[in-house]
Parts: C-alpha cells; sequence; structure tokens
C-alpha cells in the first residue's frame, strides 16, 4: 500500500508539473533541456508583484516577457503569493536569493518586513529594484513607480476642482501598503487646501473588491449628501457593479487605475477622473535596469519617477488606443 | 493500531523523500549554475517557513485527534505577535516578559475556546470561528492598521540562546513535535485524547474525564499557535495583525496529510509536521518550474485529495485484515 501511495504521488507531481509546464517554454513532463556550455547562458530576473490574484499586475507580466523577448538574453521569472500576504512574499523573495538569481524586482507589500531581506540579496550580489511600491529603508538599487504623493495630490486638486471646492468626501484605502499610505497623505494634504471640503470618513477596504463595493454602498446611505468618493486604489473600478449605489449626479468619483472596465465605467459617467500607472512600464522598465545594472550601467536615480496619466471623459478614447498598442491587441 | 500508525508515518516519510527527488531531478541546473533547489540554504528555507505552520499543526493534530477542530490558530499567531511587539516595542518591556504576554494570548483563547465547548456545548466548528474573528479583531485594534517593528530593539545578528535566529523556528518545531509525540502515545493524557475522539461515549463510561481532556486540547492548541505566532516575531521581527491570515486551512490541510482523521481518534503530531514539510517543498520548489506559477494552488489541493483518498484505502484495508 505504501507504493502504491508513492507511485500515486510521485505520478500526480510529474503530471501536475506537465500540466504547469503547457504554455511555456517545457512541452512535457521531464527536467528541461540542459543548455550546452556553449550556449551563451540567459539572465534569470526574478520579477515578484505583490499578488497574483491583482488585474493591474497582469500588464506589468506583459511588459516584462515583452522586454525579456525583445533582449533576448533574459529570462523572466514571475511570482507571488496568491493573494496578498507579507510573510509568503518574503519567503518568495527568499527562495529566489537561494536559488542564486541574477537580479530581482519586487513591489513590496511591506518595504520594513522585507528590508533585511533584500539587504542580504544586496550583499549576496544579486541586484534588487523595487517598483510599484518601494522599500525605501533598504539597500535596493532604485524604484520605478509613481511619486506617491504627487499623484495623492493630483487627485485632491482634481476633487477640488471638480467640486468646485466645497462639500463632503469620503476617502477609500487599503491599510498597510506604504504607496497607498503616501497617497492617501497627498490626497489630504491638497484636500486640505480647499476649505470648502469636509473628509467625513477614511474607509480601509483590506484590498478587497468585494468591501469596497459594500462600504460605497453603506456609505452612500450613511451620507447621501456625499459630493465625493476618492480612492486611492483601482478597487472602485475593478468591477462593474461596485458604484451600482452611487448617483453621478450628486456624487463625483476619482479612482486610481485604469485597468479594464474602468475606461467603461468612466465612459458611462459613474467615474470621472481615472490615474492610470505605467502598468507596461512596470515589468518592461524593471527588466530594463536589471539589465543595465548587470550590464555595468547603473540608473539615473535611485528613484525614477513613472509619472501618472489623467484619464477622462475627454481623452479616454485616445487613452484606450494607446493601451491596445501596448498590450498587443492592436 | 501502533503499527497502523508507524505504517502511516513511515508512507509520510516517503512522500516527502519522493517529492524531494522527484524536484531534485526535475529541476536539475543547466550547466554551471548550482542546483536551484537541492542545497543546504533552500533546505533551511523550506525548514524556517514551514515550521509556522509546523508549531501550530503540533496543536491542530492533537484538537484533530480529539474530534475536534480549530480554526483560530492563524488568528491566533497574529495576536500572539501583536501582543509580543506591542509590549517590547510600545512600552519597553524586556523581551522574556514581553513573550510571556504573546504566550498568555494562547492560554487565554485556548481557555475561552474550552469553556466555549465544553460548558456552552457550542460545537468546536462555531466555538473557534468565533474565537478566530475575536482575535484578529484585537490585533486590527491593537495595531490600527500599523505593525510593531521587535527587529528594531533586538541587537543585530541576535542569536537567542547562542542559535542563529533562522534555525529558531526549526528548533521550536520538532521540540514540540517530539514531546508531543511521546506524551500522545506514551502517557495516559494522550490515550485519553485517542479515546475521545475514536469513541466518545465509550471513553465517557471508561471513567475518563472527557470535559477536562477537551478543554486542555484547546488550552494546548491555542498555546503552540501563540508559540508560532512568538517565533514568527523574533524571526521576522515584525508584529502586525493581518500577518498568517488563511493558515488556519494549512495547518488543519497539514495534520490531515500527515494521517490525521477529521472523524477523530486518527492521527499523529509527527505525521502532522511531516505534513508542513510536504507542503513546504511544494510551496518553495512549484514556483521555480517555468509556468507553474498559477498551477500550483491547483497540484497542492489535488495532492492533498489524492492523500487522504490513499489514507482512507488504507485505513480500510487494515481494518479487514
Amino acid at each position: 500500500m505504501n507504493r502504491a501511495r508513492l507511485l500515486i504521488v510521485s505520478l500526480l507531481f510529474a503530471a501536475g508539473c506537465g500540466a504547469g509546464a503547457a504554455g511555456c517554454s517545457i512541452g512535457c513532463p521531464g527536467p528541461p533541456p540542459r543548455t550546452d556550455a556553449a550556449t551563451p547562458r540567459k539572465l534569470r530576473f526574478a520579477i515578484i508583484p505583490k499578488a497574483l490574484d491583482i488585474p493591474v499586475f497582469n500588464y506589468a507580466k506583459i511588459g516584462a516577457d515583452r522586454a525579456a523577448q525583445e533582449y533576448g538574453d533574459v529570462e523572466v521569472l514571475w511570482n507571488a503569493p496568491a493573494s496578498a500576504d507579507q510573510l509568503k512574499q518574503k519567503e518568495i523573495l527568499e527562495s529566489y536569493i537561494t536559488q542564486r538569481v541574477d537580479g530581482i524586482a519586487i513591489s513590496s507589500l511591506n518595504g520594513e518586513f522585507l528590508k533585511d531581506t533584500i539587504n542580504r540579496a544586496i550583499d549576496a550580489g544579486i541586484p534588487v529594484t523595487t517598483w510599484d511600491s518601494d522599500a525605501p529603508t533598504s539597500k535596493r538599487i532604485a524604484f520605478y513607480g509613481v511619486d506617491d504623493l504627487a499623484s495623492g495630490r493630483i487627485m485632491g486638486e482634481q476633487a477640488i476642482a471638480l467640486l468646485n471646492g466645497k462639500g463632503k468626501v469620503a476617502l477609500i484605502t487599503s491599510l498597510g501598503a506604504a504607496n497607498l499610505q503616501n497617497r492617501l497623505a497627498g490626497v489630504k494634504e491638497a484636500l486640505a487646501k480647499a476649505p470648502g471640503i469636509e473628509v467625513v470618513e477614511t474607509y480601509d477596504i483590506k484590498e478587497d473588491v468585494i468591501r469596497c463595493a459594500e462600504i460605497i454602498a453603506s456609505g452612500s446611505r450613511r451620507y447621501p449628501d456625499l459630493a465625493a468618493w476618492i480612492s486611492v486604489g483601482g478597487w472602485p473600478v475593478f468591477t462593474r457593479n461596485a458604484l451600482a449605489s452611487v448617483d453621478p449626479s450628486k456624487t463625483k468619483v476619482i479612482s486610481f487605475d485604469t485597468i479594464s472596465p474602468a475606461l467603461d465605467i468612466l465612459r458611462e459617467g459613474k467615474v470621472q477622473v481615472l490615474l492610470g500607472q505605467k502598468y507596461f512600464g512596470w515589468g518592461s522598465e524593471s527588466v530594463r535596469l536589471l539589465r543595465d545594472i548587470k550590464q555595468g550601467k547603473n540608473p539615473p536615480a535611485a528613484i525614477i519617477d513613472s509619472g501618472v496619466d489623467i484619464v477622462t471623459r475627454d481623452n479616454v478614447d485616445a487613452y484606450e488606443q494607446q493601451w491596445k498598442k501596448m498590450s498587443g491587441q492592436d | 493500531m501502533k503499527r497502523l500508525r508507524a505504517v502511516r508515518e513511515l508512507s509520510t516519510v516517503a512522500i516527502l523523500i519522493a517529492e524531494v527527488l522527484f524536484f531534485a531531478w526535475y529541476l536539475w541546473p543547466d550547466a554551471g549554475r548550482a542546483h536551484p533547489f537541492l542545497n543546504a540554504e533552500n533546505a533551511l528555507l523550506i525548514l524556517k517557513y514551514s515550521s509556522i505552520y509546523g508549531i501550530a499543526a503540533v496543536g491542530a493534530a492533537v484538537v484533530i485527534i480529539s474530534g475536534g477542530i480549530d480554526l483560530a490558530p492563524g488568528a491566533v499567531i497574529a495576536l500572539s505577535g501583536v501582543v509580543t511587539g506591542y509590549h517590547f516595542v510600545a512600552h519597553d518591556w524586556a523581551l522574556v516578559p514581553s513573550i510571556a504576554a504573546g504566550l498568555s494570548v494562547g492560554v487565554l483563547s485556548g481557555l475561552l475556546t474550552s469553556l466555549l465547548i465544553v460548558n456552552a456545548k457550542l460545537p468546536p466548528f462555531i466555538a473557534t470561528l468565533g474565537m478566530m474573528g475575536i482575535t484578529r479583531g484585537i490585533a486590527f485594534i491593537i495595531t490600527e492598521g500599523q505593525y510593531y517593528d521587535v527587529s528594531s530593539r533586538l541587537p543585530a545578528g541576535w542569536r537567542p540562546l547562542g542559535v542563529p535566529i533562522d534555525w529558531l523556528a526549526p528548533i521550536v518545531m520538532f521540540a514540540m513535535a517530539l514531546i508531543f509525540q511521546v506524551v500522545m502515545t506514551r502517557f495516559q493524557w494522550g490515550r485519553s485524547v485517542f479515546s475521545i475522539g475514536g469513541n466518545e461515549t465509550a471513553a465517557l463510561f471508561s471513567g475518563i474525564a472527557i470535559g477536562r481532556v477537551k478543554a486542555s486540547v484547546y488550552v494546548i492548541s491555542g498555546v503552540l499557535a501563540s508559540l508560532a505566532g512568538v517565533v514568527l516575531v523574533l524571526v521576522q521581527g515584525q508584529g502586525k495583525a493581518d500577518l498568517a491570515t488563511g493558515y488556519e486551512l494549512d495547518i488543519i490541510a497539514s495534520a490531515v496529510v500527515g494521517g490525521a482523521s477529521l472523524a477523530g481518534g486518527r492521527g499523529s503530531v509527527m505525521g502532522a509536521v511531516l505534513g508542513t514539510l510536504i507542503f513546504g517543498v511544494l510551496r518553495n520548489a512549484l514556483p521555480q518550474i517555468p509556468g507553474a506559477t498559477f498551477y500550483d494552488r491547483l497540484i497542492v489541493g489535488v495532492v492533498v485529495i489524492i492523500i487522504v483518498v490513499v489514507d482512507q484505502l488504507l485505513l480500510r484495508r487494515s481494518s479487514k485484515s
């Protein structure tokens, strides 16, 4: 019986790994083909998003894979916790250090928590960059992403313009990640300049789009005279129905992120302003930065501000055309 | 019964060895590269991260053997870490009393769970589900979304009792597994736990103090979960309310893969620890296979079902013979 158990599990692993390899570099169960000594070795870069279930990161993967394909000498290793879990992300980071990859680019769930591990990678000679969410106190070589404080300020300024400087505003965030805290600080800083605007509540939706929809519905009932929702993450526009309870004639919505179905929701008039990040660039720029570092070219600055795209009804069509081109749908 | 238990533990060891050999072969590196999986550093990494589940899985196995279930370990892990950090960082307590405060979380949550199950007669699923919400909620109330940076107060290169910090969790896990393996198999209390899980009525008529044994089982589970939380905060350096979210299911799955029956009366503490290592190897090795990132949860799920089904077949055949 023991033998049967062993055999079943071994077969399962073989089958599972075969399945896992479908559509990738391995065609059938068995170890990957060995490269002979004369074949130039590819640079193996680990790109680690915050989680696999956050939609915006799929575009970073497209960007990273495309950059790797263009360079030809880079292999992208893409992995993250299934859902946001700091401990699992740290475990993945440590496993890439033990695998001695050629470079690591990570979007930190918690930069302070990862600081020592990132430093250990650097000390072991593995270059580390961050993207989307920084680990500023670590020895990471560079960060590529938005200036969160500045983009928060932009959201606040857009809200002031939409509301003519007066009305009640509710904020949506997810506590924990440093980048979201900075964006929130930027929003509050900008809103503080408009004395007619009152922030009635800051909601923590715990990175959960369903909870976000629930909070928008209950918050809209609690504050029937609410003038605007401002979300520092894309949760209200990740699903089509999250804003169902919002009456656009009374309440405006300003949200981060522009991935589908956000642009459709903007066209329907449920959202007035979206801030788009350089999603593809998270992946492609990370690959480029790491490759440059391996070739002895250090980045021009430790913080590379990717900037944001401000999308409204006026420029949504042009923005979508550009998006399709970037994602290869054109 | 003793023979059956030994056979099951050996077969769990065999699965773990087969798993390691399989990945060692599958992930054989290109010429000139070090093996990405089969190296001492990676083995320590697997042990280090599996141990947090493993310490709690010892308690989970005891609960499952008694015929109960504990859904609170993940939340107790987080609250213990937060309470340790709260006293050590925010109130400048010394390390040992801070650790004691962290461990008291397990004692208190275990006692409360026992009261709910033994005295209020709540089903263990409901009582521990409630306890999971309460402990996680308290952790969030204490931290308000922030965290306690325990590492900032620990000296650089700190070695508790001379042990390198990365070894702390595996040592605690194996020590707990050894202690409870002996307690469960050589002491009257352990035999009582098996009896209650196997047939509670028969256990009652044989004079076992059911309520007292059941209460002790949940206190032990709570204490071991809080020990995992304290170890986590010392090794990882942060006490944070959302750490170990959802780990209760992984902990229960580890105990089940290690031979524990959710019907009670059957299982092993050592098997539960081996179960966490089986998952630890999968968690470490599967992402190293190109393209397998999105398949690993599916594979882990199928592995759990296959192992448990084969276990059932093994049990049925043994019962017949």
